[in-house]
């Protein structure tokens, strides 16, 4: 160190300057190159990402949000329907339930009529039959006791119009 | 003392062109680039888009805080010139911090705040000629009026010479503070008997504390305090050099 060459203590040395300026400019890279390059470009690609992912779940909540409003309207639409549904089923149901009663109140009238008729019938002919009887009974008995035959026309006719006389009171 | 009011030391010779003589300052700028370079390639080992690592956060934090001071300084389109700022800060950080390792502060030689200021200036000039045209670049020296040519043309001169000889001021000046209190100190030592001698190294006693109070302000404080300044004078100056005349 005594041996060194000292320079004074304010020169203006070319040498230095130069060599400065080019120390100057290769720190000037090896920190544009290593650090400012690298760490910018990570910087960057992360700024990226958080934009693109930022969008991206905007996107997906606008998506939510419209199926959201879309389901709404569906389930909407799909309860409307249902209680349309219901409502037709219930008149059609009303619709039936009438036509069935009246069916039955109507297939019941002619059973009723029906029997009203057989019993109407029925009694016609048991009153013919006791007619036809009583009249037999009539003429047995009045030829049992006539004990001469007036003649079997006749007496039918007498005997009918009898029966009809007293049937008729 | 040795040191006090001397420039830097050859380092060595170079054998050609008739011995181009390197001094130290040249030698201590290669090991901070070399430092630097290391440093670098450390924090960057590994870069993630989700960070894992401290060295990757730390490294972020620098990167961000250069492109930071230069977008508010200089503006968005200057981005581009946040290297170049690191590269000052950096530069002139190690350049003034070698002191604390016992070397001659890389700044405090005075060719290269000069050599900065230089390309400042060189910016300066560019950014003028490149939005003024040549000519606008030399009308501008006679404006507001031609009398205050000489005034423009002391001034423009006066921008870097005022950088380079306020970093090298303030650089060297707290070196040589330095260096005189440990040679005052010593001398105290030596007067109360508390300096003794160990097969000839010198230990004074009194040298113990007292210098590193003053070496945070000298060393620290000024010396970031300093390459800060020329960083934002930098920017300033050339930012407004190519917004003029617009």
């Amino acid at each position: 160190m005594v041996l060194a060459k000292v320079t004074e203590f304010l020169t203006i040395d070319p040498t230095t300057i130069i060599l400065t300026l080019c120390n100057t400019l290769i720190l000037f890279l090896v920190l544009k190159h290593f650090l400012f390059d690298k760490v910018n470009k990570v910087i960057d690609d992360r700024k990226n990402e958080i934009a693109e992912s930022y969008k991206n779940a905007d996107e997906a909540q606008r998506k939510a949000e419209n199926l959201a409003a879309e389901y709404d309207e569906k389930i909407g639409m799909a309860k409307e329907e249902g209680a349309e549904i219901v409502r037709a089923a219930t008149v059609k149901a009303q619709n039936r339930s009438d036509e069935i009663i009246a069916d039955a109140r109507a297939e019941a009238k002619s059973i009723v009529d029906n029997a009203n008729d057989e019993i109407e019938r029925e009694k016609k002919i048991a009153v013919n039959q006791i007619k036809d009887e009583i009249t037999e009974l009539a003429i047995s008995a009045a030829s049992a006791v006539a004990e001469k035959e007036i003649g079997k026309e006749d007496n039918e006719r007498l005997i009918e119009s009898f029966i009809n006389s007293v049937g008729e009171q | 003392m040795d040191g006090i009011g001397q420039g830097a030391k050859v380092a060595f010779t170079l054998p050609i062109f008739g011995g181009i003589e390197i001094t130290e300052t040249i030698v201590i700028g290669w090991a901070i680039i070399v430092a630097v370079l290391l440093i670098c390639l450390f924090l960057t080992k590994g870069l993630a888009k989700i960070p894992t690592k401290k060295r990757q956060i730390v490294a972020e934090m620098f990167v961000g805080f250069v492109n930071n001071m230069v977008e508010s300084t200089m503006g968005k389109k200057w981005k581009h010139y946040a290297p170049y700022i690191a590269t000052l800060l950096v530069y002139a950080i190690f350049g003034a911090l070698v002191s604390l390792l016992g070397l001659r502060s890389m700044t405090a030689d005075f060719n290269v705040p000069l050599t900065w200021a230089l390309m400042t200036f060189i910016l300066i000039t560019y950014y003028k000629i490149r939005s003024g045209g040549v000519l606008g670049y030399f009308k501008g020296f006679t404006s507001p009026v031609f009398v205050m040519l000489p005034l423009n043309l002391l001034s423009e001169v006066a921008t870097p010479l005022s950088m380079a000889f306020r970093m090298f001021g303030n650089i060297s000046g707290g070196a040589v503070i330095t260096a005189l209190v440990y040679g005052a100190l010593a001398a105290v030592s030596r007067l109360a008997h508390l300096a003794f001698q160990f097969s000839g190294l010198e230990f004074n006693a009194l040298q113990l504390f007292i210098p590193a109070v003053l070496s945070i302000y000298f060393d620290l404080f000024s010396g970031c305090i300093q390459a800060y300044i020329f960083a934002t004078l930098t920017m300033v100056y050339v930012s407004s050099a190519a917004e003029q005349e617009q």
